[in-house]
């Protein structure tokens, strides 16, 4: 036991390793990114840019070191200056980057002018980089500078900022369709074949084939747009508070920002992704319960005479759980994927939403942070989802 | 009077069942499911709408109506005559002519991704269940760590990447002109639908690629494979001709599911705009652009909506249907 979870937390690391990797490389790759702009108004008249300022502004979002030794400073905030030992420098004169490069524009085989890097003019050595402000590493924690959202302020005051909300979400919708999703299942198991259960099994079979986008549009205009436009109570949708003070039928003035309205905007969202979740979830224990009640020792708790409800609750629920507790676990950084969408919609202020407003707006810590944050997220829930599954089924060994 | 003479008079009476071959049994199956017929049948209607769709719409897909901006269903053009069925958008174009097109391009998305990643899959699990060894904890570690990193999040990230920076992967130009004769549109914009389709077959193949294996590694060890070595048959032959047919199964049934998957992924990804971009037409694009309108004109969402639900339906009942009918006892 313990050699294997000694195995899968360094299979866990590496996971990690390699996708922070990955996503590192392939932002790296796209374009856009604080210098965009800059070419355009160099271009323009009146506010001429030297090629020092540009070297400069390079400079400080570290975009004039080449991409390992980037990586590094970002994932674990090395190299900062040269390596002294015992008041020695050494690798003093490695070259980690450029702080002027040549380049050309050139016409590819498409006939589009791309700009291709041909030399150096002036190169960074590791002893320039002393001094210069760096974040402490991912991996400690420190996430950097946002480039674009908010501009030279950390990553992490935004992702804290945006974090509640996404929890909240979460928290409240994995609430409620554990409260609802778990009777209906047993319910819809245990009266198979019933009107109800084919009912059930249609709407969940519906619910797990519906988008989740199309799914919010179809809220907003069911509780928010129509009723509201026919005069009737209808449900405030967007963001997660209103600005200004509104009047509801029947239910009258709301205060913006009050808790009234902050419920009243989490109404929508929550249901959404509790409904969706219902769908997957109760169709699983149905499944997983009705397997357990045609195993013999059901028969046997029968034959003894317990009552239908402690067959099903004592004898039968616990073992079909099993396998759903597991389930639950590993949905949970889908969750915060899942929310992505619902956020989106609903112009929800949480950290799926700044993911996607991040990668829209070019700013690459952000979105790498957050990439992280949902990688680290899903891994340590598959961890948790192994041990977890031992812990409840001993049937279960781990080698 | 003797067993044997007994045995042959019974014997005509005896032979009452008709002898069925693997197909007819599985086809009888399947029809019996009703709500995968009906979807059948919806499907080849959305199909026949969609290859047909130069002489059905009857707009094209970027004509602007100028000054006719969101008429309302039915408005006849006093020009030409033509019937804006659906109306038109913000900027006067067909609403039901571009929704024709679009399921054109994003029900190929789909068939296209599915192929691939079902090929793919299929390759990868055949050679990681038949080889073993280092090959197989390789390419099975691979299939895990994609499995194990948040799926939405890193298809966005690299769509993000790939569809600002075009030139990144190269795409043969006969693939784009292929694609694009496919879908109805030019070949500079058929980049973007290949780069999704990439993007999308490169996440798809995992689930093929582990029901292969499976599959195989439950075969390998079978008399029929050992029979077909000793008659002198090669590994490629093996596979090619052995494990592969007897592997369908479930690979058709995943397809299905695929297909259902895909149709909405592509969605998700052009609704949140790291997708295939405005001028072309899909049922996620559209829907995405509604959402601006959706305040005065509620009705708006539906029409892309609702093709994007039915399909996805209809290739989960499918996909429910043929697992039945194929395998009862397959779980996937």
């Amino acid at each position: 036991m313990t050699a294997y979870l000694l195995r899968r937390v360094l299979q866990s690391f590496l996971v990690i390793f390699i996708s922070a990797v990955a996503t590192y490389v392939m932002l790296s790759f796209a374009p856009g990114g604080p210098m965009a702009g800059l070419r355009q108004i160099q271009q323009t008249g009146r506010f001429q840019i030297t090629e020092e300022d540009i070297a400069r502004i390079r400079a400080s979002f570290e975009l004039d070191l080449t991409l390992p030794v980037r990586f590094s400073r970002w994932l674990i905030g090395v190299p900062r200056g040269p390596l002294v030992i015992g008041g020695k420098e050494y690798f003093g004169d490695m070259v980690v980057g450029c702080r002027k490069p040549i380049e050309v524009e050139v016409m590819n085989s498409r006939g589009v002018n791309v700009v291709k890097v041909t030399g150096c003019k002036e190169t960074v050595y590791l002893k320039d980089i002393v001094g210069r402000r760096t974040s402490r590493g991912i991996l400690l924690g420190d996430f950097g500078l946002s480039w674009r959202l908010l501009r030279d302020r950390p990553v992490s005051d935004l992702i804290i900022s945006r974090l509640p909300k996404t929890l909240q979400l979460i928290g409240l919708s994995t609430f409620f369709s554990l409260l609802f999703g778990i009777p209906l299942g047993i319910y819809s198991a245990v009266k198979q074949y019933s009107r109800f259960d084919y009912t059930f099994t249609t709407l969940a079979f519906m619910g797990s084939a519906m988008p989740s986008f199309f799914f919010g549009l179809l809220f907003i205009l069911l509780f928010s747009i129509l009723p509201k436009n026919a005069g009737w109570m209808y449900i405030p949708a967007g963001l997660s508070e209103s600005v200004r003070g509104y009047t509801i039928p029947l239910i009258g003035q709301v205060v913006a920002g009050s808790l009234k309205d902050r419920i009243m905007h989490l109404i929508l969202p929550v249901a959404v992704l509790t409904i969706l979740q219902i769908a997957g979830w109760s169709r699983f224990i149905r499944a997983s319960l009705l397997d357990v009640l045609r195993q013999d020792y059901v028969r046997t708790a029968r034959a003894k005479g317990l009552s239908q409800r402690v067959v099903i609750l004592k004898h039968a629920l616990r073992n079909a759980l099993i396998p759903f507790v597991t389930i639950v676990v590993f949905t949970i950084p889908g969750l915060f994927a899942g929310a992505l969408i619902t956020e989106s919609i609903f112009a929800w202020p949480g950290m799926g939403r700044l993911y996607i407003l991040a990668l829209g707006d070019y700013d690459y810590p952000v979105a790498m942070a957050i990439f992280f944050i949902l990688a680290v997220l899903t891994v340590m829930a598959t961890l948790i989802r192994d041990i977890v599954y031992t812990m409840v089924d001993p049937r279960i060994r781990l080698t | 009077m003797t067993a044997t003479a007994q045995i042959d008079k019974l014997q005509p009476e005896a032979i009452t069942i008709e002898e069925r071959s693997p197909f007819q049994v599985v086809m009888r199956r399947f029809v019996r499911h009703r709500l995968a017929m009906i979807s059948m049948g919806v499907m080849l209607v959305v199909f026949l709408i969609t290859i047909l769709a130069p002489y059905i719409a009857p707009y094209g897909v970027t004509e602007l109506n100028v000054n006719d901006y969101f008429v309302p269903f039915g408005t006849v053009d006093q020009e030409t005559g033509r019937t804006h069925y659906l109306g038109t958008d913000n900027i006067g174009r067909d609403i039901f002519s571009r929704l024709v097109y679009a399921g054109r391009i994003s029900l190929t998305v789909a068939i296209f991704s599915v192929i691939i990643s079902e090929i793919v899959g299929i390759f990868v699990g055949a050679i990681s269940g038949f080889y073993g060894g280092w090959v197989d904890s390789v390419l099975m570690r691979f299939v895990e760590f994609m499995l194990s990193i948040p799926t939405l999040p890193l298809l966005l990230i690299i769509s993000s990447m790939l569809i600002r920076n075009e030139n990144l992967i190269p795409i043969p130009e006969p693939v784009l002109a292929f694609v694009g004769k496919i879908m109805l549109i030019n070949p500079r914009d058929a980049r973007n639908a290949v780069i999704i389709i990439i993007v999308l077959a490169g996440f798809g193949w995992l689930s093929a690629a582990q029901l292969m294996r499976g599959t195989v590694l439950s075969l390998r060890d079978q008399t029929f494979v050992e029979a077909a070595r000793s008659l002198g048959a090669s590994n490629i032959w093996i596979i090619l001709k052995h494990m592969i047919p007897n592997a369908m199964a479930p690979i058709i049934v995943d397809a299905s599911l695929g297909l259902a998957g895909f149709i909405v992924a592509e969605a998700a990804l052009a609704f949140l705009g790291f997708g295939i971009q405005d001028p072309v037409p899909t049922w996620g694009n559209m829907l995405a652009a509604t959402q601006t309108y959706m305040f005065d004109k509620p009705w708006l969402p539906l029409i892309p909506g609702i093709p994007i639900f039915i399909c996805s339906l209809a290739f989960n009942y499918i996909g429910d249907g043929l697992r039945d009918a194929l395998d009862p006892r397959l779980k996937l």
